[in-house]
Parts: structure tokens; sequence; C-alpha cells
């Protein structure tokens, strides 16, 4: 339990580690593919529509209509036309890029032997940005821009929820730690 | 014949007023962890510590805040780049914030 409580530590020059469980191993994973595909989604809606396929449209320019899926591809303009267009041309990119800071921090995990990940500075951009991205979807459903963090703590364990918070919590303790060895191993 | 979007014609007058009239803004999030949105803004844009550390509590303190300023294309790379990372930003002229 020790060693798990630790989180990621530096070790060497460029390198971090942390020891994971086997059910954190698992938790993890799952995360990781769910990201995967919950991206994934975006791009079969729109090769399932022939007229846009037809048409030769590439690239979603309307924003997503899932709560999640916005958060984690948001608008970058308050104008919705300047919106709609840079969203055309950057919404695919965008889903690559966070597609592979999840898929690096699952291979990572299907290799660790023994739950010890061991990854270099551009493996912690990876996880961080994939471990928020978990936050970011946890934090659309757990309604954290209503619900303060006493009342979420409060929820009956027989809620759904209250694993869910869980959850979301052990996610930010392990991204900190991470943090923590990035900003300190590298100075 | 050379065609030129709007977007031409504002570089063009960007570049002959002299001005540089874009800025990215990133907004506060009560999700992404304070030292999260630090290290980030030191990773993308170089920013010292302390430096990073002071955008990060205005963005907190005040709900957002100006990190870069520059042409409007710099400023779509810098929102792209900020997006990876799942902080939210958004860009706008800056005689319009």
């Amino acid at each position: 339990m020790s060693e798990l409580q630790k989180g990621f530590y530096p070790h060497g020059d460029n390198a971090f580690i942390a020891n994971f469980s086997e059910s954190e191993r698992e938790v993890l994973t799952n995360l990781s593919e769910q990201i995967i595909e919950l991206l994934a989604e975006r791009i079969d809606h729109q090769s399932d529509d022939p007229l846009a396929a037809m048409v030769g449209i590439t690239s979603h320019d309307t924003p997503p209509e899932d709560e999640v899926l916005l958060r984690l591809l948001p608008n970058a303009y308050a104008d919705q036309v300047d919106a709609s267009e840079f969203r055309r041309y950057t919404e695919s990119t965008l889903r690559q890029k966070k597609q592979g800071h999840a898929m690096a921090m699952r291979s990572n995990l299907i290799a660790a032997i023994d739950g010890v990940v061991e990854i270099d500075h551009d493996g912690a951009n990876d996880w961080l940005g994939a471990i928020n991205d978990v936050r970011l979807a946890l934090g659309v459903r757990l309604k954290v821009e209503e619900n303060l963090p006493e009342e979420l703590q409060l929820l009956a364990p027989d809620d759904p929820m209250h694993g869910v918070y869980a959850v979301y919590s052990w996610l930010g303790w392990l991204q900190e730690s991470l943090l923590e060895a990035v900003m300190n191993g590298s100075q | 014949m050379v065609k030129v979007n709007e977007k031409v014609e504002e570089e063009l007058r960007a570049i002959f007023s002299g001005d540089v009239p874009w800025i990215t803004i990133v907004w506060d999030d009560p999700v992404n962890l304070m030292s999260y949105v630090t290290y980030v803004l030191m990773e993308l844009f170089g920013f010292s510590k302390e430096k990073a550390t002071e955008l990060m509590m205005k963005i907190h303190n005040e709900g957002k805040a100006v990190v870069s300023t520059g042409s409007r294309e710099e400023m779509e790379r810098d929102v792209a780049r900020i997006h990876e990372f799942g902080l939210w930003a958004t860009l706008q002229r800056g005689d319009q914030q």
C-alpha cells in the first residue's frame, strides 16, 4: 500500500514512475479506452452521413450535442460562424491528439510489468492530458460546475455518482502527483 | 487572379497598421487543477513558474486571463494547443475585449 499512496515520483533525470494495483490499472485502462471510443463516435457519426460524404465534407463544423464531447472539443470563438470555420479545419486534429494521449496511457498500462509504469517527459504530457480529459468528462457528469465538493462528498454510498466522484478525486490526486514529479524533477 | 478572403484581409490590414490585435483568453474551469493550469502554461508558452502561477491565479480569481497576443493565425495555433491539454481557450480581436 505504501507504494500506491505515492502516485508518480521522479526517477533519475527524465523518468517518472508509478506503481499501480491491478484494480487501479484496470480502471485507468478502461477509462482511457472510453475516451478513445467517445472521440471515435464523433468520427463515425460523420461518415455515416452519405450526403456529407457525397459533398466532400470531411470534418464537423457544428459543436457536439453531447455535453461531454463539447467539453473535450470546445468552441474556439464566441462568434458561431468563426467557431464553425475553425472547427471544420481543426477538430479532427484535436480529436487525434486527444486519442493519442489516451492511447499512450493505455499502452503504458498494458505493458506495465507488476503494475509499474515508467514514463519520460513526453509520456508525462500524454498522461497529464489523458487524465485531464477523463476528469473533464466525469466532471460534466458530476455537474462539478453547480455542485460543491462538500455536496459531492456527501452523496449516499449507494448513489452511483458516489463511486464516480471517488474515481474523479483519485484521478485528481494521481494527476497532482505527476505534476509535482514533473515540475520538481525538471528544475 | 488573387483571391483574398476576410482572414487574409485582416492579416494585410494588421501588417500595414503595425497592429497585432488578436488575443488568446483562457477561461476558468472548476475541474482543472490549479497546478495543472500552471504547468500547461509553462509547457506551451515557456513561461517561468512565477509568471505561469500569476496567470493561473488571474484565471482563477477573475474567471479569465489573456495568455498570448499576436496575429489571428498565431492565436488560432495557441488555442488549438491549449485545447489539446483540456483548458478552455478562445481567441478574439484585442480591441473587442
